[in-house]
């Protein structure tokens, strides 16, 4: 029967077969006769077309319909659409799809009522699904047919086994194929036949397909219980190579967000690095810079997008929106990063000039008023722009990935990395080649003695405050793709900045980039392999089931570690990576 | 105004505010001026002078801004909240004798170290214990390395931190982010009791004034001044011979415990601790207070929680959208314009009288 | 010839690249008033910061004793323990506890235990009270014993240092310029002070002014530093007439502070 089934199937594929599936299921709805039923949806297995999934929807729901004409000739039609006072909805043919039209060739409507219901028997409804599963085996996009393949291999279900042989013959995506050529080999595992399982065995090993572990366990499991050595040792040198595999994946995948992740913390902290590093202020307000530069981001795509209001203080601030779609709405992330950077910028040198600037030499008070000001911000972005997150949509040049052997790189992880990259080097420029990056330096090195070669210290204080919190605002229309927007989004970061700020050295940018890829490394590994060892804690005496219950909590467990971790490393280092040495006797 | 006289003045203050707190109000309460809810709320506030004390202590004492004190207090809530848990028996939702988020974690019984704390006395020594060994723990590596200023403010956040998101998982099995609530007895006695709740206020003001006299009697001893030294010019004292890291550690413990007994003391009277109590933010909060209230002075930081907790029950019901921003605009107007705080008004406006009298004086005396 | 009470051998310290101290040797004998001259820059502050701990030498060694098998090596110790050994310093800018009323500077400056538990329980005995009133006189500071440190006038603060660490009653004083800031008759006093205190203490002034230098190196010795290391030793005169010592340093006449 599986042959003659897949017989049919080839042919269905293959040849194009001259009834559309519509008209399979008009027939099928039409055959008095269960096994005839059963018999044509079986003819639909394997096929693509768009058409069945919602037809076999409607009929399992009892939606479809046999009308009798007055002639004595039957129609099966499918209802839709919302009932009208007389109960009747608009009816499709389901032969063909068009509407079903009177005489006059204009669309009837018809009530269920009147009508009876093609019925359904619960073998038929499970023909049924084996069709929609199949369904997806010939859907246009590939990832959808990779999914429904895996579903398909992972349930180790033979019947639908020869549907997946048939298709690897038509198949042209060579991804697609690998998940094909790992589906067949997990499905083949069940096979009685021993050859048939070593095949599968060396394919698998050959695909090092990370999926089947559990499944080559089971066959090793009853191949070591039935003694079989042949089937034993494939299964162990099958299993051997895709654990290889698996922990190579795993070290460049932690690799790869460690790097991300230290990438996310270095935008995070560079503007940091300036203010507090340079400058000596603490911003505890350059949380709220980063969100103003993710709101000014989440502005910017709604000017693109279809405008928004602003509830500001009882008044309603309209904002008009450009109405753009396609690439053009694409690029309102490009436009965003400047226009970030810039309000976050400007609103740092208002900070600067109302606060700030009575608190040099103060850090203490500097870190409690601006704390004071970050409440006041949080509070203002919540009263404008709601207390719930908002909906900032990456741009699709933004929102894939690529696989590569198995590793995920997100594009927008893989962006940041990039990025991180840009800014630095974009920073290093302005401090070490324009103008304004000598004063900088000048004045940070030196106040007085700057002040007294006539530079104006105060303007360049202004600005370099701007600068670090424009970079805070970058930060933000980034951290807008990572995560979510929302009044608190700094809060989650402002910690995490200062560490870095800290444990590369106050004053050193080389050591905030060493600092926060240490450090973004340091806590993927955590996160990695925490799990792993935490079966191991419970040795500890009194509380180890406790440990091992959090250092499950691989993320939070894996935080708290490296928090830990800075603290003890502060005492073997006090002034962090870097040190920049002070002859003062109370500095 | 003669030295003596200032003090004489202070200590008839100290006694009034005294008599009215912890004598007055519950008098009022037994009478019914005063209902159920507000002398919970006062004791809440007392609760809070008590955390505002501790960092006032370290900050206006010490010059050691710790943004850890909220952790201290929520830990000492916490291991008094683990005996209430334990006392509210078989009553809870599940009617199981295990707290209700056990039961709704699937726990059937309770974990080990959940035993000894059915125990009020060794709850009570959980208190001083947990807050005392970590804070000397931290401490110890901080002060030994030398970590101070805003370092060791940015440090302490960090700890705070940590601690909260380990305290919002549920695997700490100490309640996730529910934390602990729906007590129904203390030693015996019926909380939602007149009695009981008078009993804990009394308890409350009177574990205040004893904290505020020995924070008096610390202030004025040689180590008060070796304290106030360090705050002024840290290596100084080093070159005069102290061991300043032994100074800080002493004091930021006992600022810890401080702070813990107030926590411990917080959780009865609100019937609910959280790990939403022991963010960074609420650390800021208590800051704020001592700056408002006047840091440097034993008196300013019970002033600035009282008051600042007043405006704020007030404020958080008239104008809920606004506080925030008030709160934040109070403390920059104060970092900014008024470092002394309140208390520090009637010395400035007697200056300022004495400007505009425009007698110059030899400069005043400090107080001896 | 006695053991020396400090020897500094071969002491050598820089920092980031820059040679503050090198290859140091020097010796101080009980009881002695040592004066240490030399221009900006010649290391003399870095000297004092290695003998009292606030700098650690890159090589060589710092030794504190007479008696060679009980020495201290002060390079292992930090400085509150140098302190207890008996090495006070008065520091280039005076550093007193502005906050803090005359007296109470005096109380916290005061032989005694210096523990945690000790100041909670101190108390002042009679004697202390005596010793404070005897040092408040000596630096002439009697009638202002209430006022804030912070609101005397530069020399008094100078005085004040210098009462501080006659109260801690150190075996050797380090002095680091403390005329700097006075008028001509209480830089006098100070120099007859200081005069006093040789022979039952040790002393090692830095000091510019050379008509004070001459006033309080008298017979003693005198040591010249430049650029980190020792140019020449000896009396005031013999040093004065050194032709190396008016290249580098005399010869360009006097420094302002630093």
């Amino acid at each position: 029967m599986l042959a003659a089934a897949s017989a049919l199937l080839v042919s269905a594929v293959r040849a194009a077969p001259a009834p559309s599936a519509r008209q399979t299921i008009a027939e099928a709805a039409l055959a008095e006769d269960a096994a005839k039923k059963r018999e044509l949806i079986g003819r639909l297995l394997g096929q693509g077309d768009p058409a069945i999934a919602p037809l076999l929807e409607a009929w399992r729901t009892d939606a479809l319909f046999v009308l009798t004409a007055p002639d004595g000739t039957k129609i099966p039609v499918q209802l839709t659409g919302e009932k009208d006072a007389a109960g009747t909805q608009s009816a499709l043919r389901v032969d063909t799809g068009a509407p079903l039209a009177d005489a006059a060739g204009q669309p009837r409507r018809l009530a269920a009522a009147d009508l009876a219901a093609v019925e359904h028997t619960s073998s038929l409804r499970r023909a049924m699904k084996a069709v929609l599963d199949l369904a997806d085996l010939a859907a246009p996009d590939p990832a959808v047919r990779t999914k429904a393949i895996l579903t398909i291999g992972l349930a180790q279900d033979a019947e639908k086994l020869p549907a997946l042989v048939a298709r690897l013959g038509v198949e042209t995506d060579p991804g697609v194929k690998r998940a094909l050529r790992e589906s067949i080999a997990i499905a083949r595992l069940k096979d009685a036949d021993d050859a048939v399982k070593l095949t599968a065995l060396v394919e698998l090993k050959e695909l090092t397909s990370l999926a089947s572990t559990d499944f080559i366990s089971r066959a090793l499991k009853e191949a070591e219980t039935a003694e079989k050595p042949v089937l034993v040792k494939a299964a162990k040198d099958a299993l051997r190579a895709v654990e290889g595999h698996r922990s190579f994946v795993d070290f460049f995948g932690t690799l790869f967000r460690g790097v991300s992740l230290g990438s996310i913390l270095l935008i995070a902290a560079l503007g940091l690095a300036i203010t507090f590093g340079l400058m000596r202020v603490i911003n505890m307000a350059h949380g709220e810079m980063i969100a103003v530069g993710a709101y000014t981001t989440y502005l910017v795509q709604n000017i693109f997008g279809a405008g928004l209001t602003i509830p500001f203080f009882g008044f309603s601030l309209p904002i008009f929106g450009l109405n753009l779609t396609g690439a053009a709405y694409q690029w309102y992330f490009v436009a965003a990063l400047p226009l970030s950077f810039l309000a976050a910028a400007l609103v740092g040198i208002g900070l600067e000039r109302s606060v700030i600037r009575f608190l040099y030499r103060r850090p203490l008070e500097s870190l409690l008023a601006t704390w004071g000001v970050s409440l006041v911000m949080q509070q203002g972005l919540r009263l404008m722009f709601g207390a719930n997150n908002v909906q900032v949509s990456s741009p699709v040049y933004l929102s894939g990935n690529w696989t590569v052997n198995d590793i995920i790189f997100g594009w927008n992880r893989v962006f940041v990395v990039g990025f991180a990259i840009l800014i630095v080097f974009g920073m290093w420029l302005v401090l070490s080649k324009t103008p304004l990056g000598l004063l900088i330096r000048a004045s940070m090195q030196n106040r007085a003695m700057a002040s007294c070669m006539g530079v104006r210290t105060e303007r360049v204080n202004m600005l370099t405050f701007g600068l670090g919190s424009g970079l805070a605002g970058l930060a933000g229309a980034f951290l807008s793709q990572i995560g979510n927007v929302g009044p608190s989004l700094g809060q989650g970061y402002i910690i995490d900045s200062f560490m870095v700020v800290v444990v590369g050295g106050v004053g050193s940018i080389g050591g905030t980039i060493i600092s926060a890829f240490g450090i973004g490394g340091i806590d993927q590994v955590l996160q990695q392999y925490l799990p792993t060892i935490a079966p191991g804690l419970t040795w500890v005496p009194g509380i180890g089931s406790f440990l091992q219950n959090l250092a499950q909590d691989a993320a939070v467990f894996g935080k708290i570690l490296v928090l830990a971790g800075i603290i003890l490393f502060l005492q073997w280092r006090p002034a962090g990576l870097f040190v920049t040495r002070s002859r003062n006797l109370e500095d | 105004m003669s030295a003596a006289t200032v003090r004489r003045v202070e200590w008839i203050a100290v006694a009034v505010i005294a008599f009215a707190l912890i004598v007055l109000v519950p008098l009022l309460h037994a009478n019914g001026v005063i209902g159920n809810f507000w002398i919970s709320v006062f004791g809440k506030w007392l609760c809070y002078a008590l955390l505002a004390i501790s960092v006032d202590l370290l900050w206006g004492y010490t010059g050691l801004l710790s943004l850890g004190q909220a952790l201290f207090f929520t830990l000492g809530g916490y291991m008094h909240g683990m005996y209430l848990m334990r006392m509210i028996g078989d009553l809870g939702q599940y009617k199981k004798p295990i707290p209700d988020f056990l039961v709704f974690l699937g726990w059937e019984r309770l974990p080990a170290f959940w035993e000894p704390f059915s125990s009020f006395p060794f709850a009570l020594t959980m208190v001083f214990l947990v807050p005392g060994i970590i804070s000397y723990l931290f401490g110890f590596l901080a002060f030994r390395s030398r970590i101070k200023g805003v370092y060791f403010s940015i440090l302490t956040q960090a700890l705070t931190y940590a601690a909260s998101i380990m305290f919002f998982r549920n695997n700490l099995l100490l309640g996730g982010n529910n934390g602990f609530t729906d007590f129904k007895f203390i030693l015996g006695y019926k909380l939602n009791e007149p009695g009981t709740i008078r009993g804990l206020y009394i308890a409350t003001a009177v574990t205040l004034l004893l904290v505020f006299l020995f924070c008096r009697w610390l202030s004025k001893t040689k180590f008060g001044l070796v304290q106030q030294a360090i705050r002024d010019g840290e290596n100084r004292v080093l070159f005069s011979g102290y061991a300043t890291a032994h100074f800080k550690l002493f004091i930021f413990v006992v600022a810890a415990l401080i702070a813990a007994v107030g926590g411990a003391l917080y959780t009865p009277q609100v019937g609910i601790i959280n790990p939403g109590e022991m963010q960074a933010d609420k650390s800021l909060e208590a800051v704020v207070w001592v700056a408002v209230g006047g840091r440097g002075t034993l008196l300013g930081p019970i002033v600035g929680a009282i008051g600042i907790n007043g405006l704020k029950s007030w404020a958080t019901t008239a104008y809920p959208d606004l506080w925030l921003i008030i709160l934040g605009g109070l403390f920059i107007l104060v970092v900014l314009f008024l470092p002394g705080g309140i208390v520090s008004i009637p010395a400035r406006l007697k200056t300022l009288a004495q400007k505009l009298r425009a007698k110059p004086e030899a400069p005043a005396p400090a107080k001896p | 010839m006695p053991h020396p009470l400090l020897s500094v051998e071969d002491v050598s310290k820089s920092y980031d690249g820059f040679k503050a101290i090198t290859n140091l040797t020097f010796y101080l004998f009980e009881g002695e008033l040592r004066t240490v001259i030399g221009p900006n820059g010649a290391g003399k502050s870095t000297f004092f910061d290695l003998i009292t701990g606030r700098a650690k030498p890159d090589k060589g060694k710092l030794d504190f004793g007479t008696d060679p098998s009980k020495s201290h090596d002060l390079t292992e110790l930090n400085e509150y323990e140098i302190n207890r050994l008996g090495i006070g310093r008065k520091f280039q800018t005076p550093s007193v506890y502005t906050e803090h009323s005359v007296w109470d500077n005096l109380v916290l400056s005061l032989k005694g235990p210096r523990g945690v538990f000790a100041s909670l329980f101190h108390r002042l005995n009679s004697t202390d009270r005596d010793r404070l009133d005897e040092i408040l006189k000596t630096v002439r500071l009697d009638a202002k014993r209430d006022w804030k440190a912070g609101l005397l006038a530069h020399g008094e603060k100078q005085w004040l240092e210098i009462g501080m660490l006659l109260a801690q009653e150190p075996k050797v004083l380090l002095v680091d310029e403390p005329a700097a800031g006075m008028t001509d008759d209480e830089t006098d006093r100070t120099g007859e002070l200081l005069l006093s205190l040789a022979g039952k203490h040790s002393l090692i002034v830095i000091e510019h002014d050379m008509a004070f230098v001459k006033q309080i190196a008298r017979n003693g010795q005198v040591t010249v530093l430049h650029q980190g290391t020792v140019l020449c030793e000896g009396k005031f005169d013999e040093v004065q007439s050194d032709p190396k010592v008016r290249e580098v340093y005399l010869g360009r006449g006097k420094h302002g502070t630093r």
